[in-house]
């Protein structure tokens, strides 16, 4: 059981735990013609299930699963990875349709529309059920008065909204200006920009794979790994400082975590050239300004004419270097993840005169 | 799903029928649950618990009153009602008449008045319009000012009537009284005779379950209207809580359950229904701590506003109600607030947050006690702390411990102090949980032989007073030591707990005659100021053969001899402890060069030094070197309202309350350095002072005593002179351990139980103030005499200074409520009548059998006998004298002296018309005619006198 439990604290590593999540979208878009099955989303569910109520026998996990904010998010685990499947299951039949010629399952009856009383009345059962799961909950999970705000004395680890912890784990990789205001501000407007930018016309209004294999690939990093999976992590992994704890692992505020990480102009200036750092910024930081400009200007060019030459033939320009943008400012957190675990590198680019750090 | 829907539908609507219908019902489930929750609160049903113990409590105080009622007074009542009504039947017709009269009269006026009223407001509406228009056009007004006035006259009109019908209406009244009168009367005293009963059926009634009650305002739902069962709560303006951003006003629900909390009569039943246990003193509305004002959680602590049992932060005292509470209640360690609740027997430390600088609150035992305690222990000798500076160091002068000590027993003793004085308050510092293991047994050997001899090399040269002193019996010596009063202050074989916290005042005597030599001990005895000026050791007065015999007697006490040496070191140790130290402040190639420049001694009075530094020692104790080091604590002054948060549980497993973290580390003050990776000079530094659990305990009480200072000045108690010469001298007293043999407001006094008899104890002083003349006292204080010379226990010589010989005499004074020293009385004139009468009465009552007048009497067992009235004119103060006459025993309790006016004011004697008062002043007068007693003043009789203390 020892065994098990350390298995399991050594895999919720955040560095493990991302591959883990990376690789397990990967498994999902590989494999989804055998995952599509009923019994693997169900066999799913039944395992996630188990390991909450086995996980429950550890005082340790209970007291964090259990703890009234924290519960919502043990459903939206349930829920994110049930629909993901669903979607993913629904898609693959789809798929299977369309090679044979058929339409989609959505599209057999499309002069009709299922109103009344399909979806009203499910929707009276859906308040109705909320409504009771609102209820329930209100009573076993109390929301006590607590003590006094303290400036002196905040509470460790300050955790902000579950939703935005997501974000908040961005603050580990990235400066607060970019983890915070930035990369949210891109994420928005991204968002907007997703209906100019994706052009294919496939896919609407019935679930698929096949036809939008980029698009959903995309979403699914960006919502379940980045996103959801970030809040997982910063809901039940992250404990005093900010360090990380195993789901099986006793919150000691004691806990400390060496902070070895450099900059990448110490190790170009530093460790590569052996001299010491200029004291002209802009000198300095020429290593890592380089590297951005190759990253955010001359890699969109060397992509369409490589990999990404399909995409930039069928979306123009104009598309291409905005979505191409948008993904590689995405990117930009894994990226600054794995540099981060490979290399201990803090920023890339360090201005702190200015307060700009990339 | 998409394959098996019919036609028409996505969904088989039979079935979402079904689930529809279960999931309505599931809802409708759910709301009643809600409602049942609501209704079930925890507090609801103590209400409603506590409704039936009401009622049942208030029957039987019903029956109680129904029965103390005077029957007879009641009947004779009820007799004469009858006689009275009969009257009136008798003139039946003339009272018909005038009732029908009355009523009449009563509407007309009810009318009349109306009409008057209504007549002055119309007019007061107009008089303002006129005013108005006045002020801007006056012409305009002159066209009005005629109604004007015609209105005011019929306001006077209407006035009139109303006070003529006024006076007829009193009229009729007073005649039908006559009849009347008397019923009314009879009904009068009954409702008098039977009021506390029909006040208590009264309440009865309300109490009374009622359909309505039940069934509608406390009903389930409809309780949020007007139930009888809700939240109580009070508010107190002027103790407030902290919020950190702003104080807001005590908002304390705790009553909504503990309902009875400020009823009598609820004592015998359970929690939350028990009845305050002191009353008079707290919530009472007569108690100087009324409910209102006070409220509960400023002296409890917890979370006020909470109405649920867990989350008011209730904490239990000990490991079995605190399974009994997780089990009864869902208890769990408060987290929701910072303040839990102080467990029952450790509030008292809630009252220095109002009673501020003062060691001694009267009624609180337990907080006098861990005061005393923490002086004892020399606490604040490390820590600094608010309301002890300035004290004195609380261990002996090290100065010149080369005359005393030898270097031998100062490392066996410091090795482990109470291995040879169990009962000593002198802390273990190595070989304590952090410093135990094998590898640091050198390490400490090296520190305690580097200390000792640092100490040595920085001993003055100390010349005794009588260097060759004479021979003494150690016979004599015990009888002396237990007589004369050296165990006020010492004990010989107690332990500390048992002896307390004023008898362990001084050093105990254990094994004395192992340290230190027959001269040192002569020389201190004799004079103890000689060898360390600043010790509150006083002077007993001791002959020099009388201090021969204790010394002798003190070196016949021995006892183990302590804990040897455990470990051996070499020059390298030394050398690698003296590396440690000094690569803690420098770098380690200055070290190195530090470390070269020092030969084997010098290095040796270097690590002395710097391990005096690092423990802080010299806190504790007068050391060459050290006279204006900081101590090494952490500041006490606000410890007790440490969050939680800043304290360190490292990796001991207690649960993460302030509580368990203090007793923890007052059981054993290295502890939290258990389990961790730490270089030498890393650990903890605290010494063992060896406490027991319920030592423990009281240092805690203590330290939940050091408060952050919220609680604004109209919560506390307001200043005045004699509050301020109280708060000093309560202090002093304590500080110089007076109350060791003293009774002073009720507490100390210990020496009283080492003596066979009261009243051969160190008198009672908390009427001193009242009692002796001001200017006596300074010169008794500043230079004691014998007022009671068959006594063995003798009062020291203090050598306090002035302001302090002030302050205790400005203390006695506050204590009687005698502020002013120059106080008046009628003269009394030694030659006066009344003084002749008085000395036949001090004849007739045989004064003279026990007090004293120039010879002991022989006849009287000791006990009996009563200081030197020739004292008296010097001594006691002329009013005194007569409250003392009057009532002896009220002004001290267990006197020997006889009331000899118990029927004050009448008098067995026959004297002045058997005047209790005129033969009081007459002996009174007498005793002041007297002269010649023994004086502390030089010239006996004189004003303030100046007495040098020697």
């Amino acid at each position: 059981m020892h065994l098990l439990k350390d298995l399991v604290n050594f895999l919720a590593d955040p560095r493990i735990y991302f591959v883990l999540a990376v690789g397990m979208l990967g498994v999902l878009v590989w494999q989804r013609n055998r995952l599509a099955s009923g019994r693997v989303g169900y066999g799913l569910m039944a395992f996630l299930t188990v390991f909450f109520l086995f996980g429950s026998f550890d005082r340790n996990f209970r007291l964090i699963v259990t703890k009234p904010d924290n519960v919502p998010i043990v459903g939206l685990i349930f829920v994110l990875l049930f629909f993901t499947w669903y979607a993913m299951a629904e898609a693959v039949k789809n798929d299977q349709r369309l090679e044979v010629g058929k339409p989609p399952i959505e599209k057999e009856e499309e002069n009709r529309v299922w109103v009344w009383p399909d979806l009203v009345y499910t929707e009276l059962i859906a308040l109705v059920l909320c409504s009771v799961i609102l209820i329930v909950w209100s009573i076993f999970l109390k929301a006590p008065l607590e003590q006094p705000a303290n400036r002196a004395a905040t509470p460790n680890p300050s955790k902000a909204p579950w939703y935005f912890l997501g974000l908040q784990e961005m603050l580990v990789y990235f400066d607060p200006w970019l983890a915070g205001v930035v990369l949210p501000g891109l994420i928005i407007v991204g968002l907007m920009a997703i209906p100019y930018i994706d052009m294919n016309p496939k896919g609407n209004g019935y679930y698929t794979f096949k036809e939008r294999k980029a698009e959903i690939t995309i979403f699914l990093f960006g919502f379940a790994v980045l996103w959801v999976s970030l809040i997982v992590l910063g809901t039940f992994l992250r404990g005093p400082n900010w360090n990380f704890f195993g789901p099986f692992e006793y919150w000691d505020i004691h806990k400390l975590l060496p902070l070895t990480n450099v900059n990448l102009s110490e190790y170009f200036w530093v460790r590569m050239l052996g001299r010491g750092l200029p004291t002209n910024w802009a000198v300095r930081e020429f290593p890592g300004i380089l590297v951005m400009i190759v990253y955010l200007g001359v890699l969109p060019a060397v992509l369409a004419r490589g990999w990404f030459k399909a995409y930039y033939e069928k979306m123009g320009a104009a598309r291409y270097h905005v979505g191409v943008f948008l993904f590689l400012m995405m990117m930009l957190l894994p990226v600054k993840m794995l540099t981060r675990w490979l290399f201990n590198l803090k920023y890339i680019v360090a201005i702190h005169e200015y307060f700009f750090n990339i | 799903m998409a394959d098996r829907k019919p036609v028409g539908h996505a969904y088989n609507i039979d079935f979402l029928n079904v689930v529809f219908a279960a999931s309505s019902l599931v809802l409708f489930l759910s709301v009643i649950w809600m409602v049942w929750d609501d209704y079930d609160r925890q507090w609801k049903n103590y209400q409603r618990a506590f409704g039936q113990l009401e009622t049942a409590v208030t029957q039987a105080s019903l029956q109680q009153a129904s029965s103390s009622i005077d029957r007879k007074k009641l009947a004779r009542l009820e007799a004469e009602r009858g006689d009275a009504r009969r009257s009136l039947v008798a003139n039946r017709e003339r009272v018909r008449a005038l009732q029908g009269e009355l009523g009449t009269l009563e509407a007309n006026l009810y009318r009349i008045t109306q009409d008057y009223q209504f007549a002055k407001a119309n007019f007061d509406a107009v008089k303002y319009d006129f005013e108005a228009v006045r002020v801007k056009d006056p012409r305009a007004a002159e066209r009005v000012a005629d109604s004007i006035r015609r209105q005011e006259e019929s306001v006077l009109r209407l006035n009139l009537q109303m006070e003529e019908v006024t006076a007829t209406r009193d009229r009729k009244a007073a005649e039908l009284g006559k009849y009347t009168g008397r019923v009314v009367d009879i009904d009068k005293q009954f409702a008098e005779l039977t009021a506390e009963r029909d006040r208590i059926r009264k309440r009865l009634q309300s109490l009374a379950p009622s359909l309505i009650k039940t069934f509608v305002r406390d009903a389930p739902l409809l309780d949020f209207m007007a139930p009888t069962i809700k939240i109580q709560q009070v508010i107190t303006p002027n103790i407030v809580d902290d919020v950190n951003f702003t104080r807001v006003p005590k908002m304390d629900r705790c009553m909504t359950c503990h309902l009875a909390i400020d009823k009598a009569g609820y004592e015998k039943y359970p929690q939350p229904f028990r009845t305050h246990p002191n009353l008079n003193l707290y919530i009472g509305s007569g108690s100087p701590h009324p409910l209102e004002q006070i409220g509960c959680t400023v002296c409890h602590e917890g979370m006020g506003q909470s109405v649920s049992f867990r989350d008011a932060a209730h904490t239990p005292i000990n490991e079995k109600q605190r399974e009994a509470w997780v089990h009864k209640y869902e208890w769990e360690e408060p987290h929701l607030w910072d303040y839990p609740m102080l467990p029952a027997g450790m509030t008292e430390a809630s009252c220095a947050k109002c009673h501020k600088n003062t060691v001694f609150i009267p009624g609180a035992t337990k907080l006098n006690t861990a005061y005393a305690m923490f002086e004892r222990g020399g606490c604040y000798a490390c820590h600094k702390t608010r309301g002890f500076e300035g004290l004195r160091k609380p261990g002996p002068n090290l100065t010149k411990i080369d005359s005393k000590l030898a270097p031998e027993w100062v490392k066996t003793w410091i090795r482990s102090p109470r291995a040879m004085k169990p009962s000593t308050w002198m802390p273990q510092i190595w070989y304590l949980s952090n410093s135990s293991a094998p590898a640091d047994a050198k390490r400490n050997e090296v520190e305690i032989d580097a200390i000792v001899a640092y100490l040595y090399t920085n001993s003055d040269k100390h010349e005794f007073a009588v260097a060759s002193p004479p021979q003494g019996s150690a016979r004599n010596g015990k009888t002396l030591v237990e007589s004369v009063g050296c165990l006020g202050c010492h004990v010989e074989n107690e332990g500390r707990a048992q002896a307390g916290s004023r008898r362990t005042f001084g050093q105990p005597l254990q094994n004395v005659g192992n340290k230190t030599s027959y001269v040192w001990l002569f020389n201190w005895v004799r004079d103890p100021k000689h060898y360390s000026p600043g010790t509150y050791m006083p002077d007993l007065r001791l002959t020099d053969q009388e201090a021969a015999d204790v010394a002798s007697h003190l070196m016949t006490l021995k006892g183990p001899a302590g804990e040897g040496r455990k470990a051996n070191f070499t020059q390298q140790d030394a050398e690698s402890v003296l590396m440690d130290y000094l690569t803690a402040v420098m770098p380690y190639a200055s070290a190195k060069a530090e470390l070269a420049k020092l030969d084997a001694g010098a290095r040796k009075l270097e690590i002395g030094k710097r391990a005096v530094s690092r423990y802080g020692c010299f806190s504790c104790h007068e050391i060459k070197g050290f006279e204006n080091t900081q101590p090494i604590g952490t500041e006490l002054t606000e410890e007790g309202s440490k969050l939680v948060s800043r304290l360190d549980f490292a990796f001991v497993d207690i649960p993460h309350e302030k509580l368990a973290w203090f007793e923890t580390k007052l059981h054993d003050p290295r502890v939290f350095d258990r389990g961790r990776e730490l270089r030498p000079l890393e650990r903890l530094r605290m010494p063992n002072f060896g406490l027991s659990d319920e030592e423990v305990k009281l240092f805690v009480t203590a330290i939940m005593s050091f408060q952050r200072d919220i609680q604004p000045a109209a919560a506390l108690q307001q200043g005045s002179e004699r509050v301020d010469a109280m708060t000093a001298g309560r202090n002093l007293v304590r500080r110089r351990n007076c109350v060791a043999c003293h009774v002073i407001e009720g507490d100390g006094g210990d020496y009283g139980n080492l003596v066979a008899e009261p009243t051969l104890a160190p008198p009672l002083l908390t009427p001193e103030g009242a009692k002796v003349q001001h200017d006596w006292l300074y010169a008794f204080l500043r230079a004691p005499i014998t007022i009671r010379p068959w006594l063995q226990v003798r009062m020291p010589t203090f050598g306090l200074d002035d302001p302090q010989v002030n302050q205790v005499i400005k203390y006695f004074g506050a204590v009687s409520g005698t502020m002013t020293p120059f106080r008046s009385h009628e003269a009394v004139r030694a030659s006066s009548d009344l003084s002749g009468t008085g000395k036949q009465l001090f004849d007739l009552l045989r004064c003279q059998q026990c007090h004293v007048l120039g010879e002991i009497p022989k006849d009287q067992p000791t006990a009996n006998l009563a200081p030197d009235l020739r004292m008296a004119p010097d001594r006691l103060q002329a009013d005194w004298i007569l409250e003392w006459l009057k009532n002896p025993a009220r002004i001290q309790p267990g006197t020997r002296m006889p009331a000899f006016w118990p029927d004050y004011p009448k008098s067995y004697y026959a004297q002045f018309n058997s005047s209790a008062e005129m033969q009081i002043r007459a002996v009174r007068d007498h005793l002041l005619t007297l002269r010649g007693g023994p004086s502390p003043r030089r010239t006996p009789g004189a004003p303030a006198a100046i007495a040098s203390p020697n």
